[in-house]
């Protein structure tokens, strides 16, 4: 009998479970005015019980949760429960904390970190599927399944590269590093969490509503031809965007408003400098892509005519839209990583980081040049002629700030005394990987050889050179600089060295190849291609499977150092910003008090600093 | 030292690529323009990725810590040498995109045409109408250094019209005309192919590409229209 008593307890308590089936209350809520139609003899269709279903299952999902409780008992009047509230805070301490919707900022860095690593392994192995029907000329596979595959695997890895180290490691170390004991929303901040989870199941289940063939561009009008699945992309891609959105406005704020005594904006950690561009990108461009998906979603849903042709729309309308929001979106991938490469640097090299009013600027310029550019995505479109060549310009006058990232990178370790610990490690196949991705770059902002190059091996390989070459080895560079601080201990060394050697000799063998299939002209997104280019797509296979393999190597190395690992203390590799300044883990609430900060953040190799 | 290791090497980077031919092949006015963009930023670049790879080795060798634990010099920036890199790129940039504009007003500037052909795109095959001359091809028969004006439309998704050894890709939008020009200059068979994920035929969206002599072509132009009876 109390058995039982506790069993429905479980229901009822705001959680997991309750939220689970809150969802499918939602989703049956939602379905339920269609059926009511559909009894008044309209005809219905399975992409509106697609769309009302999966709105009501993430709503139910959010009241289950509890996200609207503190929100509705001040709305009624109700007093609040400081037990609730410390509670909700993640204060009941045990590991339960990370499965509930709670509002300690690093709590919820780390459910980003996870969800999204977990993300990144799962398109990983879509990858790894990729290059087997590739490794041959001829098909293993269906064209529609291969499509699905590469369209999935290919918007699953842009919300791992825009998620990851802006939600996991941002949220988990801005406001340790400006000395806040929290963001400033951080009811909103744990809001933005939870929307991921719903959309990132409906994505992964869009073979069940047969896939969907576009590729993430979702350009229409093969949008709308395409199968159930497409409307899965595009409901997801509107949640993620509306949780990116919520989290832009808190970061904002957050670096704003919350900056402890003497932190000023000069005095701001690289990393969070980055984030703070990052998060004005996000606030201002995504809407953008929101309102494209969502004109998307009604043409195919509400029969409008937004991208049809034959009723008056405009399919490149869509593509400037698309790319208005998704060329900037690239740099909120890249950027962060940038910081955090910036971030890296100056403590392993024990040197104040080189040109960092310079570097700021650069951010600040990246920001406001990416809004410029996006059309060089469409320079065989069929958009208007004139137009080629003020986008080509402010293309590559984006690499003028880009370029500062480099200068400051290699300022810093010129005289230097390096270290090269696994985090350093990371930084130098940084360099060395987003310096081709740079370099390619150009190519394809040049409107001449784009014109052979684009739509080729070579954008292929130049994105991966710029996505994983940057943002992943960005974050790895996060990730391990930062794994002592958020676990309390030590990752193996040995094994850290192990993966960065063999991730990025597979990467580059994986990658490099595809830069000369596409100057041989192999088409990107195609499912077979000549046999003559066979040799050169089994190498890329085999090395991608690699890459593959090498993540098995950190996996263990990541569960089993927070496991097992040695304690780290709170300072293992004497950094002289504020996180480190606090015990690993940090408190519940950070600083017991609020920090004062005199100096800038790299102030190496000056004598106050030595004797800390 | 470094700055000796960086010079040797850019400068045995660069004579490796000047006069190098990129593309597997050239066989339109577009195409040399375009491999020479191609070797021309290849050339730029080269110096740019030595130093940036000599400079990171380089520190990597001298300047790694010994077991002490000392720190490097407090230098946070060096205000001449800043300005001097942001000038120096910006001016290579400005360079390199009036170098690129120049290359794009020779490919698409010119505006006359000796044939006019019209591609109709569709999932998913590909079909060549000779406006001027009332014929259609399933494969697209062009003659050698004559100008070619292609104008292409598509009747359901968005198809691109690329043919690598000319050089040449554009795309065909339904509810919208679109153009380029391109003047063959060797001849022989090549292949043509859709580079806009089209769906589900898209990777078999194939045709095939012949450039033959005037004399040839007016040939087949008038063996076509025996064949279609006029």
């Amino acid at each position: 009998m109390a058995g039982s008593g506790t069993r429905m307890a479980r229901w009822r308590r705001p959680g997991l479970a309750r939220g689970i089936l809150g969802g499918l209350v939602g989703l049956v809520i939602g379905a339920l005015p269609l059926i009511v139609v559909a009894q008044l003899g309209t005809e219905i269709t399975p992409g509106g019980f697609l769309a009302l279903g999966y709105v009501g299952f993430l709503l139910g999902w959010l009241a289950g949760l509890g996200a609207f409780g503190a929100w509705a008992g001040w709305a009624l009047g109700r007093p609040s429960n400081p037990a609730d509230q410390a509670a909700a805070h993640g204060r009941g301490g045990d590991w339960t904390r990370y499965f509930r919707f709670t509002t300690d900022h690093k709590v919820i860095g780390i459910q980003y970190l996870l969800a999204f690593l977990a993300l990144f392994l799962i398109a990983g192995l879509l990858a790894m599927v990729i290059r087997l029907e590739l490794a041959q000329s001829g098909q293993i596979f269906g064209t529609d399944t291969y499509n699905t595959i590469m369209s999935t695997h290919g918007t699953l890895m842009i919300f791992v590269a825009l998620n990851t180290i802006v939600g996991g490691l941002g949220n988990y170390f801005v406001p340790l590093m400006i000395g806040a004991r929290d963001m400033a929303f951080p009811r909103l901040n744990a809001l933005s969490f939870w929307l991921v989870p719903p959309a990132l199941l409906l994505i992964l289940l869009n073979p069940v509503f047969g896939g969907f063939d576009t590729g993430w561009t979702g350009y229409p009008p093969l949008s709308r031809q395409a199968e159930l699945g497409e409307q899965a992309f595009l409901l997801t891609f509107i949640t993620i965007g509306i949780s990116s959105i919520v989290s832009a406005v808190n970061f904002l704020v957050t670096v704003a408003r919350l900056r402890t005594t003497g932190m000023s904006m000069m005095r701001l950690p690289i990393f969070v400098w980055s984030l703070l561009v990052t998060t004005a990108i996000v606030l201002v461009a995504t809407s953008v892509v929101a309102s494209a998906l969502t004109m998307s979603l009604f043409d195919r849903l509400l029969g409008t005519d937004f991208f049809r042709p034959a009723s008056g729309g405009d399919p490149i309308l869509y593509q400037h839209l698309f790319w208005f929001y998704s060329h900037p979106a690239v740099y909120v991938m890249a950027v962060p990583a940038f910081g955090a490469v910036l971030e890296v640097v100056p403590v392993f090299a024990r040197k104040p980081l080189f040109a960092y009013r310079l570097a700021v600027l650069s951010f600040v310029a990246i920001g406001v040049l990416s809004f410029m550019v996006w059309a060089h995505h469409m320079f065989v479109s069929g958009m208007a002629e004139f137009f080629h060549i003020p986008i080509m310009i402010s293309t590559e006058l984006i690499s003028v700030p880009t370029g500062i990232v480099f200068f400051s990178a290699l300022g810093t370790i010129w005289l230097g005394r390096l270290r090269f610990a696994t985090p350093m490690l990371w930084v130098f196949g940084f360099i060395w990987c987003f310096l081709i991705g740079g370099i390619t770059g150009v190519y394809l902002a040049d409107v001449p050889t784009d014109l052979v190059l684009t739509d080729t091996y070579f954008v292929v390989a130049h994105f991966h050179y710029t996505i994983v070459g940057g943002m992943i080895f960005g974050l790895f560079a996060g990730l391990t600089y930062w794994f002592p601080k958020f676990t309390g201990r030590l990752m193996s060394e040995r094994l850290g060295k192990l993966h960065f050697w063999w991730f990025t000799l597979a990467f580059n063998a994986s990658f490099l190849p595809m830069f000369w299939l596409g100057i041989q002209g192999m088409r990107r997104r195609v499912a077979d291609y000549p046999a003559e280019l066979g040799e050169l797509n089994l190498l890329a296979s085999v090395a991608a499977w690699m890459i593959g393999l090498s993540m098995l190597v950190f996996v263990y190395n990541f569960i089993r150092s927070w496991a097992r690992g040695p304690l780290a203390g709170a300072n293992p590799w004497r950094a002289r910003t504020l996180e480190w300044q606090v015990s690993s883990p940090p408190p519940v609430d950070n600083f017991e008090h609020p920090p004062v900060v005199s100096s800038g953040p790299y102030e190496y190799g000056v004598s106050v600093g030595r004797a800390g | 030292m470094a700055f000796a290791i960086w010079a040797v090497l850019s400068v045995l980077g660069v004579a490796a690529v000047v006069g190098m031919q990129i593309l597997p092949i050239v066989a339109s006015r577009e195409a040399v323009v375009i491999d020479r963009a191609l070797v021309a930023l290849t050339v730029v670049s080269v110096p740019v990725l030595m130093f940036v790879v000599v400079g990171m080795l380089y520190s990597a060798i001298r300047f790694r810590a010994g077991n002490d634990d000392t720190e490097g010099p407090p230098i946070h920036g060096h205000r001449r040498l800043e300005a001097g890199w942001v000038v120096g790129t910006f001016v290579m940039v400005i360079g390199v995109a009036a170098y690129g504009t120049i290359g794009l007003l020779e490919i698409r500037g010119d505006q006359h045409a000796d044939l006019e052909v019209q591609v109709h795109a569709k999932q998913w095959a590909w079909e060549f109408d000779y406006v001027d001359l009332g014929l259609d091809s399933e494969e697209l028969i062009l003659p050698v250094g004559r100008r070619i004006h292609i104008t292409l439309i598509s009747s359901d998704a968005i198809h691109s019209l690329s043919v690598p050894a000319f050089g040449i890709k554009q795309d065909a939008v339904p509810g919208r005309v679109t153009q380029l020009y391109v003047t063959p200059t060797l001849t022989g068979t090549y292949g043509a192919q859709c580079a806009e994920l089209c769906g589900l035929g898209h990777t078999r969206m194939l045709a095939q590409v012949t450039v033959m002599e005037p004399s040839e072509f007016d040939a087949w132009v008038a063996q076509k229209r025996l064949e279609s009876g006029e």
